[in-house]
C-alpha cells in the first residue's frame, strides 16, 4: 500500500504558505526590479526648450578696408633684463614717450625701445596706474592712490572710503588737477583733487545709473579735451562723460560678426584715448584692440595674433606720438603699435 | 593639554568635514581667479540665494547601520540556534533585503570591506572609516561565535538568492568540491587588486591596472538594489537570480570571498548548527531539505552551512518539539511500505 | 557517543581563541587611525569638464551636478554658459542657441528692469538638478576669459550613493575626484582638504 499523502509528516499551514508562493513572488519581484532598472539606463538627452540648438552664425565677414592699419613696432618685457616674472597689471606712457608699467609689485620705467631705466616698489594691492602730464605717476588700488614723481619719490597720495572694506580701484586717469579714480566696487568714477577731496562722481547720472561690470573691472581714460571715456562692459558700450558727470553719449553693441561690435558677455574691458581724440578699446575672448572715431565708427583692428587668447584684461595706453601700448598680462609683455602703411609689419609678433 | 584641545576640535571636524572641503575648494578657486569683488547693484529687492550643499550622511546614520548589523546578527543567531525557525530566518532575510539592500543600496557591505581593510593595511595613507571596520569585523566575530548566521539572514546578497530559491537542484558532490575553491581564488584577486593593482607583462602586452575594488565593480546584485546601472551589471544580476531559482545560492557558495573566510571561521565556531548524534536516527530528511549540500554523511558541514534553518523544518524531532506527532510516529509513516 | 573527540575540541578552542585575538588586534590597530567617514568630491582646480562624470557614475542620472557660485557670477544677460554666443541671434539680437543639452540652466530676471534697455538686465542663473547630468559644458563655457568661472561641477550628496570605490574617480583622467576623510580618533587625523 502506497503511503498516502496524509501519512507524510504534516506541514503546518504557515510552512506550506511560505513554501508555495513566496519564492516565486520574490523571483518576479527581482526580475521586475531589474527590468525597471534597465529602463532607467542613461536617459536620452532631451531636446532643449524652447530655443533650438541654433545654427552657427556665418563666419565673420571680412571687414571693408579700414582707414587705419597698425603695425607692431616693439615688445617690452620679453627680454631677460626687462622681464616681468610674476605679473603685469597696467601700462602708461609719459610725455616723453617713456613706457611706465606696473608689474611684479613695482613700477618700472622703460625707454620707448624697451630698455629698463628705473623701478620702485608700489604698495601692496596696487592694480593700476596713470601718468600725469607733468610726468608724475599715479598708482591706484585697494581704496587709495599714491603719487610718485618721475624719479620714483613719493609725492603725495590719498585714500578714500572705508578702510576696513577698501574699494576696488581698477583704473586711474589724470587731467590737469583732477584725478579720476574708477571705483569698481561702487561701479562709478570718482573725481578727486590732489589732496584727496572728492569733487564729484561720474556715471551716476543718465538713464542707466552706474556701470554694469560683470567681470568687476572698470576702465577710464580722459582725452585732451576733457572728455571722460569709460567702459560699460555689461552693456557692451563705451561711454562718454563730461568732467562734471554730464553724460555726453555712448556707442557700441554686442555682436559676434561685425568687427565693430563687442563680443562675448562683457566687453570692452579697457579703454584709452589718443592725442587726436580717437578712442582705443580692447576685448577679451577674442583678444584684440580696436580704434574708433569718437562717435563710434571703427577705424582699425589690431588682431588677435599679438595677444594671448586667455587674456582677461588688456590694459591700454597711448603715448603723445599716438603709439598704442597694449599690455598682455598672460604672456607679461607690452606691445607697441604704430600707424603704418597697410601691409607693413616692422616686427614679427611673438 | 593638546588632547583636550583635540577632543574639542575633532567632533567639530567630524561634523563639518566634507562641507569644509567644499568650502576650502571654493575658497582656493577664489584666490586663484580674482573676480567680482563686489556684487552688482541689482536695484529693487534681491538677495543672494544661499547655495545649498547637501551634507553627506551624518555619523549617526553610519552608527545606525552598524547597530542594525549587530542587531541582525544577534537576532539571526537566536533564530537559527535557539528558535530554530525557518520562518523567522525568512522574515529576517526580507528585512535585510529591505534595509541593507534597497534602502542602503547594498553599500557598505562586509564583502567589499575586505578591500578597504587590504588597502589600508598595504597603504596606511588610505584611511578606513569606523563603519567599514565594524562591518568587516562584526560578522567575523559573530561567525566565530555562532556560525554563518551572517549568511543566513543578514547578508542582502545571500538573502536575495535565498528568497528566489524555488526548485533546488542537487549539485554533484564532485563539482561542488571543485567549485568551493573559487571563493579563495576570487579573494586572492580581490586582495591583489585592492592592495596593489596589477602591473605585469603578459606575453609582451603590458597590463597596468591601478588599485581597483573588483568586488564592488562586479557585485551581482548592486544594480538590483540601486534600480539602475550599466547593462552588463543588470545582466549579471538577472543571471544570478535566474540561476538562484534552481541552484541554491550560487554566489554564496562558489564566489563570495567573504564567504570563503567565514567558511574557515565557522568550522571552529563555538555554537553552530549541529546534528546531535545522541538522538540521531539518520532518516536523511534534513539532507534532502538542505539546498546547499551542507549536510554531508548526515552531519552538518560546519564550514558550508549557511544557517538557513531549512533542515529544522524537516526534522521529525523538531516537528515533535513544535507540537506535531511524535518522531517515532512520523518515521514509522515514512518507512511503511 | 560524543561527536567530537576532546583533541578536536581543543584544536577548535585554540583556533577560536586565536581567531578572536587576531580579529580584536586587527580591529584595534585599524581603529586607531580610522576616520569617521569618507566621501568623494570634485576638485574644481583639476577638473577639465571632460564629460566622464556624466557617463561614469553608477547611477543613471549622475550625482555630479553643475553648481553656480553666486558671489562670482556676473549675472550677465549674454551668459556664455547659458547661450551659445556664436549661434544665430534671434530678432532681439540675443543668440538663440543653448549650451546645455538638457536645458538644465535656468535664468530669471532680477533687479529693476531698465525701461530704456529692456533687453539688458541682470539674470540669476540656477541649475535644475533634476535635469543636469554633469556633462560640464556650461562649466567649460564659463571659464575665463569668456566668463567669470563661477560654474563648477560638484558631487551632490543627496544623490550620491557613496560607493566604496567611486566609479567616477576610477574613470577621471585628471585625478580630479578626491577622497575626503573626516578625522576619527587620531587628533593628528588627516587634512580635510586632501583626501
Amino acid at each position: 500500500m502506497d503511503p498516502s499523502p496524509s501519512d507524510t509528516p504534516p506541514l503546518s499551514l504557515r510552512e506550506r504558505f511560505f513554501k508555495s508562493w513566496f519564492p516565486p513572488a520574490a523571483v518576479v519581484g527581482g526580475v521586475a526590479t531589474l527590468v525597471i532598472a534597465a529602463l532607467r539606463v542613461r536617459p536620452e538627452p532631451r531636446s532643449p526648450s524652447p530655443a533650438p540648438a541654433g545654427e552657427p552664425a556665418p563666419a565673420i565677414t571680412p571687414p571693408a578696408p579700414l582707414e587705419r592699419q597698425y603695425a607692431l613696432v616693439a615688445t617690452i618685457g620679453g627680454h631677460a633684463l626687462s622681464a616681468f616674472r610674476e605679473s603685469l597689471l597696467d601700462v602708461g606712457a609719459d610725455h616723453s614717450g617713456q613706457v611706465v608699467a606696473l608689474g611684479d609689485g613695482h613700477v618700472r620705467v622703460f625707454t620707448a625701445g624697451g630698455e629698463n631705466l628705473r623701478q620702485w616698489r608700489a604698495f601692496d594691492g596696487a592694480e593700476c596706474l596713470a601718468v600725469g602730464p607733468d610726468g608724475r605717476v599715479y598708482v591706484g588700488g585697494a581704496g587709495r592712490v599714491d603719487v610718485f614723481d618721475g624719479a620714483g619719490q613719493r609725492a603725495g597720495g590719498f585714500s578714500f572710503g572705508d578702510a576696513g572694506k577698501p574699494a576696488s580701484v581698477s583704473a586711474v586717469a589724470v587731467h590737469g588737477a583732477d584725478i579720476l579714480v574708477a571705483d569698481a566696487s561702487a561701479r562709478l568714477i570718482r573725481r578727486f583733487d590732489a589732496s584727496g577731496r572728492q569733487l564729484g562722481l561720474i556715471g551716476d547720472r543718465g538713464k542707466t545709473k552706474t556701470f554694469m561690470l560683470p567681470n568687476g573691472k572698470l576702465d577710464v581714460d580722459i582725452d585732451a579735451a576733457g572728455v571722460v571715456r569709460a567702459t560699460d562692459s555689461g552693456r557692451h558700450q563705451v561711454t562718454a562723460w563730461a568732467l562734471d558727470g554730464t553724460p555726453i553719449g555712448r556707442f557700441g553693441k554686442f555682436g559676434m560678426r561685425d568687427p565693430a561690435d563687442f563680443v562675448g558677455c562683457c566687453n570692452p574691458i579697457n579703454v584709452a584715448t589718443t592725442p587726436d581724440g580717437k578712442v582705443v578699446t580692447s576685448e577679451k575672448m577674442v583678444a584684440r584692440v580696436k580704434v574708433f572715431e569718437p562717435d563710434g565708427r571703427l577705424l582699425a583692428v589690431i588682431g588677435t595674433e599679438h595677444f594671448d587668447p586667455m587674456c582677461t584684461q588688456i590694459p591700454l595706453a597711448v603715448d603723445p606720438t599716438g603709439r598704442i601700448l597694449a599690455a598682455d598680462p598672460v604672456r607679461r609683455l607690452i606691445r607697441a603699435f604704430d600707424l603704418s602703411a597697410p601691409g607693413v609689419t616692422r616686427e614679427e609678433p611673438r | 593639554m593638546g588632547e583636550i584641545r583635540a577632543a574639542r576640535v575633532v567632533p567639530l571636524l567630524r561634523r563639518f568635514g566634507p562641507l569644509l572641503v567644499v568650502v576650502a575648494m571654493f575658497l582656493s578657486s577664489v584666490l586663484v581667479a580674482q573676480y567680482q569683488k563686489a556684487p552688482p547693484d541689482f536695484g529693487g529687492s534681491y538677495s543672494f540665494p544661499t547655495p545649498t550643499h547637501p551634507e553627506p550622511r551624518g555619523t549617526w546614520v553610519r552608527a545606525l547601520d552598524v547597530a542594525m548589523l549587530a542587531a541582525g546578527l544577534g537576532i539571526g543567531a537566536w533564530l537559527v540556534l535557539k528558535r530554530r525557525s525557518r520562518n523567522g530566518v525568512l522574515l529576517l532575510s526580507v528585512a535585510s533585503v529591505a534595509y541593507f539592500g534597497f534602502y542602503r543600496k547594498g553599500c557598505t557591505c562586509p564583502i567589499g570591506a575586505i578591500q578597504n581593510v587590504t588597502a589600508t593595511l598595504v597603504d596606511p595613507s588610505y584611511t578606513i572609516s569606523f563603519g567599514v571596520i565594524a562591518f568587516f569585523f562584526l560578522p567575523l566575530a559573530a561567525t566565530l561565535l555562532f556560525g554563518r548566521v551572517f549568511c543566513g539572514g543578514v547578508c542582502p546578497l545571500g538573502a536575495v538568492q535565498d528568497l528566489v530559491l524555488v526548485k533546488p537542484v542537487k549539485v554533484p558532490v564532485g563539482l561542488d568540491r571543485v567549485l568551493q575553491w573559487l571563493p579563495y581564488v576570487y579573494l586572492g584577486f580581490a586582495v591583489l587588486f585592492a592592495g596593489w593593482g596589477l602591473h605585469v607583462l603578459v606575453g609582451g602586452w603590458p597590463i597596468d591596472v591601478g588599485r581597483r575594488f573588483i568586488i564592488c565593480e562586479w557585485d551581482p546584485f548592486v544594480a538590483l538594489f540601486r534600480v539602475s546601472g550599466a547593462f552588463h551589471m543588470l545582466a549579471i544580476g538577472g543571471g544570478f537570480i535566474l540561476a538562484g531559482m534552481f541552484v541554491g545560492r550560487p554566489y554564496c557558495r562558489w564566489l563570495c570571498p567573504y564567504g570563503g573566510i567565514l567558511a574557515l571561521l565557522s568550522r571552529v565556531a563555538w555554537k553552530n548548527v549541529r546534528i546531535t548524534p545522541d538522538k540521531e536516527v539518520d532518516c536523511g530528511l534534513c539532507a534532502d531539505a538542505c539546498p546547499f549540500g551542507a549536510i554531508k554523511d548526515l552531519r552538518a558541514d560546519r564550514g558550508h552551512c549557511l544557517a538557513c534553518a531549512r533542515c529544522y523544518d524537516s526534522c521529525p524531532y523538531e516537528i515533535e518539539r513544535r507540537g506535531g506527532p511524535s518522531a517515532e510516529v512520523q518515521i514509522a509513516r515514512l518507512v511503511r511500505p | 557517543m560524543i561527536e567530537r573527540s576532546t583533541r578536536r575540541q581543543f584544536i577548535d578552542r585554540t583556533c577560536r581563541l586565536a581567531g578572536f585575538v587576531t580579529l580584536g588586534g586587527a580591529a584595534g590597530l585599524l581603529a586607531r587611525r580610522a576616520s569617521a567617514s569618507a566621501v568623494y568630491q570634485v576638485d574644481p582646480l583639476k577638473c577639465t569638464s571632460c564629460d566622464l562624470c556624466r557617463t561614469s557614475c553608477v547611477l543613471s542620472l549622475s550625482a555630479v551636478k553643475a553648481v553656480n557660485d553666486f558671489a562670482k557670477c556676473g549675472y550677465c544677460m549674454l551668459c556664455p554658459a547659458y547661450m551659445d554666443v556664436t549661434s544665430m541671434p534671434d530678432e532681439k539680437g540675443v543668440p538663440a542657441g543653448r549650451v546645455c543639452p538638457q536645458d538644465a540652466l535656468k535664468r530669471r530676471v532680477v533687479g529693476t528692469v531698465d525701461p530704456d534697455d529692456p533687453n539688458n538686465n541682470y539674470y540669476e542663473y540656477v541649475i535644475d538638478e533634476a535635469r543636469c547630468d554633469g556633462c560640464g559644458k556650461c562649466v567649460k563655457a564659463c571659464l575665463p576669459p569668456a566668463g567669470n568661472g563661477s560654474l563648477r561641477l560638484e558631487i551632490r550628496y543627496d544623490r550620491c550613493v557613496e560607493c566604496n570605490e567611486c566609479a567616477i574617480q576610477t574613470a577621471c583622467p585628471d585625478q580630479a575626484i578626491v577622497r575626503v576623510d573626516v578625522p576619527g580618533l587620531s587628533p593628528k587625523g588627516h587634512d580635510v582638504t586632501h583626501g
